[in-house]
């Protein structure tokens, strides 16, 4: 990039000696040093932004609203937002940032430059906050949006057959309801860093005001680079961490395994709060990349080897892997494949593995980086608090292994963690805030509902209200396979429960009895309490498994209200959508 | 007697208003799989008892987990006899609840292992609609009731497991709490009332208690080895005349205590039919009373006739049971073993014994005994009296099978290796259960006896001696549980992989064995009894028995009834003078 994107322009609100003496030092800047200084001036402002309210950095004269949705589960699409914003706001754009979780599609109308940034979850659904939001824009009774500028951000993972669903679906729905396509989707995979931020500069481009320069000026990776972060936010960047404990909790008879990782920071470890996830950057299975390599013919290749292992995705076998496959290799079957349009299918339970070694031939290095994208980390709810750990995180980690088209098949973190990792040795992890699962008033009641894993952030809670001598009653609800083998933590259980930091605690273990029990079971068992707990202000957290757990805990807590204050089926959801709103159903599922 | 002399389980049953203790609330709690202390002794009285998985303990608190804790129950049945239907249901909830297998016992009980406290009262429910429970098969009161199995060879036999029937019945305890806490049954007012245990009280016996009815020549169910006996005295025609009482059984010690023993029981006399009932309330009143309740390791019956003797007992019981004794008749025991293949009764049906090799019922690779034994059930459940009755040998006979059925259910029996010709050692082998469930154990049995019988037999091959019946039994502890002071070999465990090999106990079960050699390993007991086999083979008399061989060649010191049992003990003479 030239420098001349970078001079200020005369009309800046300063002075003319200001814009000489910013220049002097802006113009031969790096492009290094300018993202940092836009990066540093962002965070600045957006700690005050707040403050000073309406009032926007840069230009004098009023700014163009614009209105930026996200909406996000695990942040990535939250913190883009807020990128946007940063550069809107420097561009002379006066954004307005909102969770779509708390949009009401009716105030849309109003708006004249509209961003949409979505990610997809489940299997092509709306992340959880979103998805009362969505269901009323996708509403025959949506509102008109004639006249109103957009433009979509997509986020998701290829890995996925609903690729960006949700921000596709919403792209083609704001434009059937009127609105103005200025910027055209992008759809992004798990590493989006780059194109996003592309996409974001691309955005500000086209609705800044038209006068000056503003509009090129080139958007910033406010990514996790060193100060640019907002001050005072917690340290998101890759560190490092000792394993210090690594111990399968189920018992030798079980038929699972899942591993309490301890880690150790000596010293800098994460700032994280009760309901924060790590992310952690794995290595691949040596063997399977040695597999992968023999298929392939590159075995001899070392440098590509350690590449793969350490660098690259090399299980994830989506359409778009296939289609390179089917180029660059001119792989007949492969084309054909894709022409029958079977490739959808085919690719289902399949890994990239699969496809070479059903469709051998000889591939290059070059087509084999093609084939993957970069290996993106695992996220793992934080199993434990600072305030009782100090310098360590532990997570709760559970062996993903399941055999499909006659392959064993093992999750490459959870195995990386469960098998190749020892103690004592070094693994990389980052910070992964969630502002939306924390606790709430040490004086407020808390439900938590986290069957297998999703237990882990509940065992923080816990160690947090007991550090801090929470006045507020806790209750949890656990589940898994058998009461004797797979009870996590059960010892710890029942210290907490000795020393009052949990108040309650209901278990199901579904193959202890001939029929099944699960934790949305127990509640409908405690109904009555359940509600008193809730009408008296209790939060209720549900955190693990999002394919059916979650949804039928909101079920069985929709009938409990129905039956215990006998509500209509209606009144009973709306109850439950009331608590959602208020914020204290939340949710951390995967 | 000042309270605080009383042991314990004295107080514990004391403040339990019945046996109820925090039983009903202590199943309520899903967050241990364990009861409180103090109730996991009162839990005994309703058959049951909380163990833990050994085998898992060295890894459990690592992994952040209570120890695995489960329950044994003990089901109740006198004379060991359940239906067809019954035992279904036995195999049911073992599958569905317990750890998939059953297990016969040496006083003709079923044991189911390993059931989660969550799915307790589930089990006990499901056996409660078949009519079965396990109210009092342990604890301190009169246990299972046990009898020669087979009534149907005679009708000395019939009235035998009558009686069984009758005593167990009449020294059940009557407390309603079993139905309350595992049936749901109502809350019975005024529990705290003396007459819910008209002969037991609200502390119940000092010890538990145990009865048992033969019927000679067979003394299957070890008469010797318990509180209270009854020998059927028959006349001319088979019809039982009266019976013998025998008293002060039991086997029980601790290493290194001379003061704890076993002890063969004493011949207190002979009653007429009528009595019998009468005379086993005196007994367990009489015990009831003076038996000590400071000191549990000396407070079973055989220690009161110890320290009061005999002739006071007896008249005791006279006064109380308004009744004299007559001398005891004479009678013949020849062994304690159990007859396996079919025997005819008299009423023309077949009865097959099944040797169930230490008592354990599983499907194995290669002998699917459980499901065998589950499809010869269903076969047997509309044959009236087609029961199951479980020996005190720890194995089954199948009774009052129709001619009609008895080539297919002898097909299934056989398949699953329920007939196979076994040799003489093993057939007569019982085992305790020790490891992994049994909390007291010190080494394996039931898991180990299978393999050093194999090393055995072949040195019994080595001298011809296969086909001869030698009695093995082996415990992981002192206790007792499978009679091995009554074996002509016993091996008592000591610690891991060690036992003490006991010696030279009479065939037909009526003299005790004596210490032979102490720590002995598996190569160890293999290589002290090779020489004995071999001197047996070659210089016994004719019929001899090895147990009585060994005390005459000189191997090892006689034992009278159990005082003298740690007298002059280890081996007289150098094995290798053989
Ligand atoms: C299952 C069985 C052995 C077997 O392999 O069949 C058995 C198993 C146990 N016996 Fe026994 N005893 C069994 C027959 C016996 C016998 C044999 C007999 O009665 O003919 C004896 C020796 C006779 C006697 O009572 O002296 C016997 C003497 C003991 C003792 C020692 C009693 C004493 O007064 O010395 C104990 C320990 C105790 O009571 O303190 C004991 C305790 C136990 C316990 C319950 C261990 C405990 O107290 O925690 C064992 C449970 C192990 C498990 O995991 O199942 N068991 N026990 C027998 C069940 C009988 C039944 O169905 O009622
Ligand atoms: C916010 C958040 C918090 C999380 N917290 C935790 C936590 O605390 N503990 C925890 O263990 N996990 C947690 N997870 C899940 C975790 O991030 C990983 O997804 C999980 O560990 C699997 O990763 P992996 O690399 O081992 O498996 P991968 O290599 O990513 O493989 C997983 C993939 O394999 C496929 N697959 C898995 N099982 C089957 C099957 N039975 N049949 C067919 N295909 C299958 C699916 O496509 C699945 O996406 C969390 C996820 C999120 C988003
Ligand atoms: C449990 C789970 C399910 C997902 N399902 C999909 C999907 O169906 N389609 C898709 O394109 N991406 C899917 N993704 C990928 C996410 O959309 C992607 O991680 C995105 O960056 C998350 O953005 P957020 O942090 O704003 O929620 C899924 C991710 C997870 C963890
Ligand atoms: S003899 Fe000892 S080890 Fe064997 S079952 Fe009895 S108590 Fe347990």
């Amino acid at each position: 990039m030239s420098s001349i994107y970078a001079t200020i322009p005369k009309t800046a609100p300063f002075s003319e000696e200001d814009v000489a003496l910013l220049n002097r030092v802006v113009g031969p800047a790096s492009p290094v040093q300018r993202a940092w200084l836009a990066g540093f001036l962002a965070g600045v402002e957006s700690v005050q932004g707040a403050a000073l309210g309406a009032q926007p950095a840069a230009p004098a004269r009023p700014a163009e609203p614009i209105t930026i949705v996200y909406a996000s589960e695990s942040g990535n699409s939250e913190k883009l937002a807020s990128d946007f914003a940063k550069s809107a706001r420097k561009n002379g754009l006066k954004p307005t940032l909102i969770d779509m979780a708390d949009l009401e599609p009716s105030n849309l109308t109003a708006a004249k430059k509209l961003i949409f940034i979505a990610a997809t979850w489940g299997e092509g659904e709306p992340p959880a906050r979103a998805v009362r939001t969505y269901g009323e824009l996708m509403a025959d009774n949506a509102p008109r949006l004639d006249g109103v500028e957009f433009g979509v951000l997509a986020l998701g993972d290829t890995a996925y057959a609903e690729f960006c669903a949700i921000g596709k679906a919403i792209d083609a729905r704001l434009e059937s309801l009127g609105a103005k396509r200025v910027v055209d989707r992008v759809d992004c995979d798990l590493d989006f860093a780059v194109p996003a931020e592309t996409w974001i500069g691309n955005a500000v481009k086209k609705l800044a005001p038209e006068d000056a320069d503003r509009g090129r000026v080139i958007a910033v990776d406010f990514g996790a680079k060193e100060g640019a972060k907002p001050a005072g936010s917690p340290n998101t960047d890759i560190v490092e961490a000792e394993v210090t404990e690594l111990i399968n909790l189920n018992s030798s008879r079980s038929d699972k395994e899942t591993y309490h990782l301890a880690l150790s920071f000596d010293g800098h470890a994460p700032e994280y709060k009760p309901g924060d996830s790590l992310d952690l950057y794995a290595e691949n299975d040596p063997a399977y990349v040695d597999e992968l390599l023999k298929l392939a013919g590159l075995s001899s290749d070392a440098k590509l080897r350690d590449e793969l292992i350490r660098t690259r995705d090399v299980t994830t076998l989506s359409l778009k892997s296939v289609e390179t496959y089917a180029t660059q290799t001119g792989h007949t079957y492969v084309r054909r494949l894709l022409d029958d349009g079977e490739a959808k299918a085919w690719i289902v339970d399949r890994q990239l593995i699969d496809l070479i070694a059903e469709f051998p031939t000889a591939v290059t290095a070059e087509t084999l980086r093609a084939l993957t994208r970069p290996l993106a980390p695992r996220a793992y709810s934080i199993a434990s608090s600072r305030s009782e750990v100090a310098d360590e995180a532990h997570l709760l980690i559970s062996a993903v292994r399941y055999r499909s088209n006659g392959r064993n098949r093992q999750g490459v973190a959870s195995n990386y963690v469960a098998g190749r990792v020892k103690r004592g040795a070094k693994v990389r992890v980052k910070l992964k805030p969630n502002k939306h699962f924390g606790l709430p008033a040490a004086d407020k009641d808390i439900i938590m509902v986290g069957p297998g894993t999703g237990v882990a952030p509940f065992r923080a809670f816990v160690q947090e209200r007991r550090a801090t001598q929470a006045a507020g009653k806790s209750w949890l609800f656990f589940g898994d396979r058998q009461f004797t083998h797979d009870f996590l933590y059960q010892l710890e259980w029942q210290d907490a429960l000795n020393d009052g930091s949990l108040t309650r605690l209901d278990v199901a273990f579904s193959r202890d009895t001939p029929e099944k029990v699960y934790v949305q079971n127990r509640l409908l068992e405690r109904r009555k309490e359940l509600v008193e707990w809730l009408d008296n202000g209790a939060y209720f957290y549900v955190c693990g498994d999002a394919k059916n757990m979650a949804k039928d805990v909101r079920a069985a807590l929709v009938s409990a209200y129905a039956d215990v204050k006998s509500l209509s089926p209606e009144d009973a959801e709306r109850a439950v959508a009331a608590l959602e709103r208020d914020k204290r159903y939340l949710t951390d599922t995967y | 007697m000042a309270d605080d002399d009383l042991s314990r389980n004295e107080h514990i049953k004391q403040a339990s208003a019945y046996l109820r203790g925090t039983l009903a609330e202590g199943l309520k709690d899903g967050v241990t799989g364990a009861i409180a202390e103090d109730d996991q002794q009162l839990v005994k009285f309703h058959g049951m008892y909380m163990q833990d998985d050994r085998d898992l303990r060295p890894e459990r608190s690592r992994k952040k987990m209570e120890k695995a804790f489960s329950f044994m129950i003990r089901v109740r049945m006198p004379g060991g006899v359940v239906t067809p239907q019954q035992w279904l249901a036995l195999d049911h909830v073992a599958r569905t609840y317990g750890n998939g297998t059953m297990r016969l016992t040496t006083r003709q009980t079923v044991q189911l292992h390993g059931i989660i406290k969550s799915n307790l009262k589930a089990m006990m429910r499901e056996i409660d609609k078949v009519l079965l429970d396990s109210i009092a098969a342990c604890g301190d009161v009169n246990r299972n009731v046990m009898s020669n199995p087979n009534p149907y060879q005679s009708r000395a036999h019939a009235e035998a497991i009558e009686l069984a029937r009758t005593i167990s019945a009449h020294l059940t305890p009557k407390t309603p709490a079993y139905r309350e806490i595992w049936l749901d049954g109502e809350k019975i007012a005024g529990g705290e009332d003396n007459v819910v245990e008209p002969i037991y009280g609200k502390t119940y016996l000092p010890r538990k208690f145990k009865t048992v009815i033969a019927v000679p020549p067979s003394n299957d169910v070890d008469i010797f080895a318990h509180d209270l006996g009854y020998i059927a005295i028959l006349d001319g025609a088979g019809d039982v005349t009266g019976w013998n009482i025998t008293i002060g059984g039991g086997m029980g010690m601790t290493h290194g205590e001379t003061d704890t023993y076993p002890r063969t029981a004493d011949l207190l006399g002979f009653i007429g039919t009528g009595d019998a009932l009468k005379v086993a309330e005196a007994v367990v009143t009489t015990q009831r009373d003076w038996g000590d309740r400071k000191n549990r390791k000396h407070a079973r019956l055989k220690y009161t006739i110890e320290d009061r003797g005999l002739d006071a007992f007896r008249a005791e019981v006279e006064k109380r049971a308004g009744l004299k004794f007559e001398a005891p008749k004479p009678f013949k025991f020849t062994s304690t073993g159990d007859r396996y293949g079919w025997t005819q009764g008299d009423n023309g049906n077949g009865h097959l014994t099944l040797f169930v090799q230490n008592g354990r019922v599983a499907d194995l690779a290669g002998a699917a005994q459980m499901s065998a034994l589950r499809r010869i059930a269903e076969i047997q459940d509309d044959v009236p009296g087609g029961d199951f009755r479980v020996t005190a040998n720890q194995n089954i006979i199948i009774a009052n099978v129709p001619t009609a059925q008895q080539a297919a259910i002898e097909a299934i029996a056989r398949e699953a290796g329920l007939l196979a010709p076994w040799s003489g050692l093993r057939r007569n082998s019982m085992a305790c259960v020790a490891l992994p469930t049994c909390g007291l154990a010190l080494a394996e049995s039931e898991r180990y006896l299978p393999s050093l019988i194999d090393a055995l037999d072949v040195s019994l091959g080595k001298h011809g001696l296969s086909a001869d019946d030698i009695v093995i039994r082996m415990t992981g502890c002192p206790n007792g549980c499978a009679r091995p002071y009554l074996a002509e070999i016993g091996l008592v465990g000591k610690g891991p992989e060690r036992y003490n090999l006991y010696l030279g106990a009479a065939f037909d079960g009526s003299r005790l064995s004596k210490l032979y050699m102490s720590d002995v390993n598996h190569d160890g007991i293999v290589a002290a009894l090779d020489p004995l086999f071999s001197a047996y083979a070659s210089q016994r008399d004719k019929g001899e028995r090895f147990g009585d061989f060994v005390i005459r060649a000189g191997f090892v010191a006689k034992t009278g009834n159990g005082a003298d049992f740690h007298a002059n003990t280890g081996a007289l003479k150098d094995k290798t003078a053989a």
